[in-house]
């Protein structure tokens, strides 16, 4: 869907993106994290067409981006990061006056912001002016308003910043519904555990550059390790730590009272055979998991703590 | 039938806002206390003169047109001015360029909304502007005129102001540099004829007025203004009123009664001047127009320049 290679930008001396080369399948819900100044607005800029980058290729659908851009601007929706509203205009205007800069015609608009305003719960506000909604709402109107020509591709940047907890979870599950559409939707966001939920995969950035991406798992395994064993346990902590001991390729990382942590290079059958030799030797295992990272965690050590 | 959509949502927001109201009202309040002055002198005349009052109110069609032209001119630019840097202020300019429509279309929308709201006052102002030709007696077909003159100062001036909203962030700062941009016009297109004309005064003082030296030095200098918008509006007037060319007898004057060769010759036969002259103020507002479009649109404007240092950075 979405295929940058190699872009760079640069303002003056500083680089604001790095030899970024990235691809988001169709589908995904890809969530762009990084500390401020990373280049995540600038990069989403680039993809929109609201600038051009000094060097680099961005395709979406296969088309280039940077040479064709009037067909480009149907394939994306755009949501900024701040974005005003005019006043004395109301709902329903506000989407036909989107509707008609994609050259819809009336009717048209009229069906699909019917449509978009229920999916994002103001179907009651259509005669409402719009300077005069909440916040949140105006956020959602703004992703209806996204939507109106059916872009490919659905850009929002930093979409939570200044929403309260309610509207925040509104727009969580709005765009998770637009996923289960089919919509391949590319969000920025500093609110990392929010992405975490509502993401499959992401980016992070560092200074101008794509330290990871990927799916959420692949990324967190290799950052983590995917090697990580949490073995629980209520009696037998001795014949456990032996039994461990006796498995190749098993380190300890640290052993509790009731909790055995390891890495390991061991196959799933392994792994069984090795729980089931400390069940057999009288070990009383409560429970076994493979470690899980978070992407708090993720985020710190691969951005060097903020460094 | 495409209307260009910001053209139809600006107006409707603006129709919606008291200012529209207030905006119409002073206009009409400026042209009734012209109409009263004018009316107090043409009254003030009659009385050391046998004349018809009636024949005087002639006079009311280019002092009442002036009036309207100087006041399009002066708010046209305002509206536009802010039209492009106030969509920046509003964080809605962003949006607005990643949609189908072009830089040129996003321009033409904000210039049209400005001219049809210019247009708005000038409608409105048709009952008074009336009077000259229904108790003056003057020629319908000048009203129409009128119109179209009209039509030219509001597109000249809002595709000023519309360059200056794209060069501009700020509205405030559009609009101050319209005005100083209106006025480098005016005495830019002004000055080299004045500058010239001395040193052709000069000239004929120190080599005689050969026709050859008249034609170097002397009317040719008038070709600066036919981008005046002053002289512009003077010679219609001039045609309309006395039937004759302000710009011919300027010529003339500048020539010493010398009818040379060139292209002021051709110029300052019949219309032609007022002819060429808009052909000129149309291109003119149509490069300016090109000039902002492809500074709004953030691939071609900046985009290119920004593309093209970092290319010579790396």
């Amino acid at each position: 869907m979405l295929q940058i290679s190699n872009l760079y930008k640069s303002y003056g001396k500083f680089q604001a993106v790095n030899n970024l080369t990235l691809h988001i399948p169709k589908g995904d819900l890809f969530g762009f994290v990084g500390p401020n100044g990373a280049g995540k607005t600038t990069t989403i800029r680039m993809v929109c067409g609201l600038m051009l980058p000094n060097s680099g290729h961005i395709a979406i659908n296969g088309i280039d981006a940077l040479a064709r851009q009037r067909e480009i601007r149907r394939q994306i929706g755009y949501v900024p990061d701040f974005f005003g509203v005019y006043d004395n205009l109301k709902v329903r205007e506000y989407m036909d006056f989107y509707g008609s800069m994609y050259r819809m015609n009336s009717r048209e608009i009229c069906r699909i912001s019917d449509d978009l305003l229920d999916l994002v719960n103001l179907s009651d506000k259509k005669e409402t002016f719009v300077d005069t909604l909440s916040r949140g709402m105006k956020q959602r109107l703004c992703v209806a308003r996204a939507l109106i020509h059916n872009p490919a591709l659905l850009v929002l940047d930093e979409p939570s910043s200044g929403l309260d907890p309610r509207a925040r979870v509104e727009m969580k599950e709005l765009l998770q519904n637009l996923r289960s559409m089919g919509k391949t939707i590319v969000i920025s966001s500093h609110i990392l555990s929010e992405l975490s939920e509502m993401c499959n995969s992401i980016g992070i950035m560092n200074r101008g550059s794509l330290v990871a991406a990927g799916r959420i798992e692949d990324v967190m395994e290799g950052v983590f390790g995917s090697n990580q064993l949490v073995i629980t346990l209520d009696e037998g902590r001795e014949t456990a730590l032996r039994i461990v001991s006796e498995y190749a390729g098993v380190k300890l990382d640290s052993a509790g009272e009731h909790e055995i942590r390891l890495t390991h290079n061991m196959t799933r059958p392994q792994i069984a055979r090795m729980v089931g030799e400390m069940i057999g030797g009288g070990v009383v295992v409560t429970g076994f998991h493979k470690q899980e990272g978070d992407l708090e965690t993720l985020f710190m050590r691969v951005t060097g703590n903020g460094q | 039938m495409y209307l260009n959509p910001i053209v139809k949502k600006d107006i409707k927001v603006q129709s919606r806002s008291m200012r529209i109201c207030w905006g119409i009202f002073a206009y009409e309040l400026i042209l009734a206390l012209v109409f009263f002055m004018a009316m107090s002198i043409i009254q003030g005349n009659s009385r050391y003169s046998s004349g018809n009052i009636y024949s005087a109110m002639v006079w009311l069609y280019p002092v009442l047109g002036v009036t309207q032209l100087i006041i399009l001119g002066l708010v046209v630019p305002v509206k536009t001015a802010s039209s492009i840097s106030g969509e920046k202020e509003r964080q809605t300019f962003d949006i607005m360029m990643t949609t189908s429509m072009s830089a040129f279309s996003v321009i033409m929308g904000k210039v049209m909304t400005a001219i049809v709201q210019g247009m708005f006052f000038v409608v409105a102002s048709m009952p008074v502007m009336a009077l000259s030709f229904i108790i003056g007696g003057m020629s319908w077909a000048y009203l129409f005129w009128f119109l179209g003159i009209a039509l030219l100062v509001s597109l000249f001036s809002a595709s000023i102001g519309i360059l200056c909203s794209s060069l501009c962030k700020r509205s405030i700062s559009a609009v101050i540099m319209s005005y100083v941009f209106y006025l480098a016009f005016f005495l830019g297109t002004a000055i080299p004829p004045v500058v010239m004309g001395v040193v052709a005064a000069n000239m004929s003082y120190t080599l005689g007025s050969t026709p050859q030296v008249l034609e170097m030095y002397g009317d040719n200098i008038l070709l600066f203004l036919t981008l005046n918008p002053a002289v512009y509006l003077t010679e219609f007037f001039a045609w309309v009123m006395a039937g004759e060319s302000l710009v011919n007898n300027m010529s003339l004057i500048s020539t010493q009664g010398v009818q040379v060769r060139g292209p002021v010759r051709l110029l300052t036969t019949g219309y032609w001047w007022l002819i060429c002259s808009t052909i000129l103020f149309v291109g003119v507002s149509f490069l300016f127009l090109w000039l902002a479009s492809r500074r709004i649109d953030p691939i071609r404007g900046h985009g290119r320049s920004a593309g093209r240092q970092g290319r010579k950075g790396r």
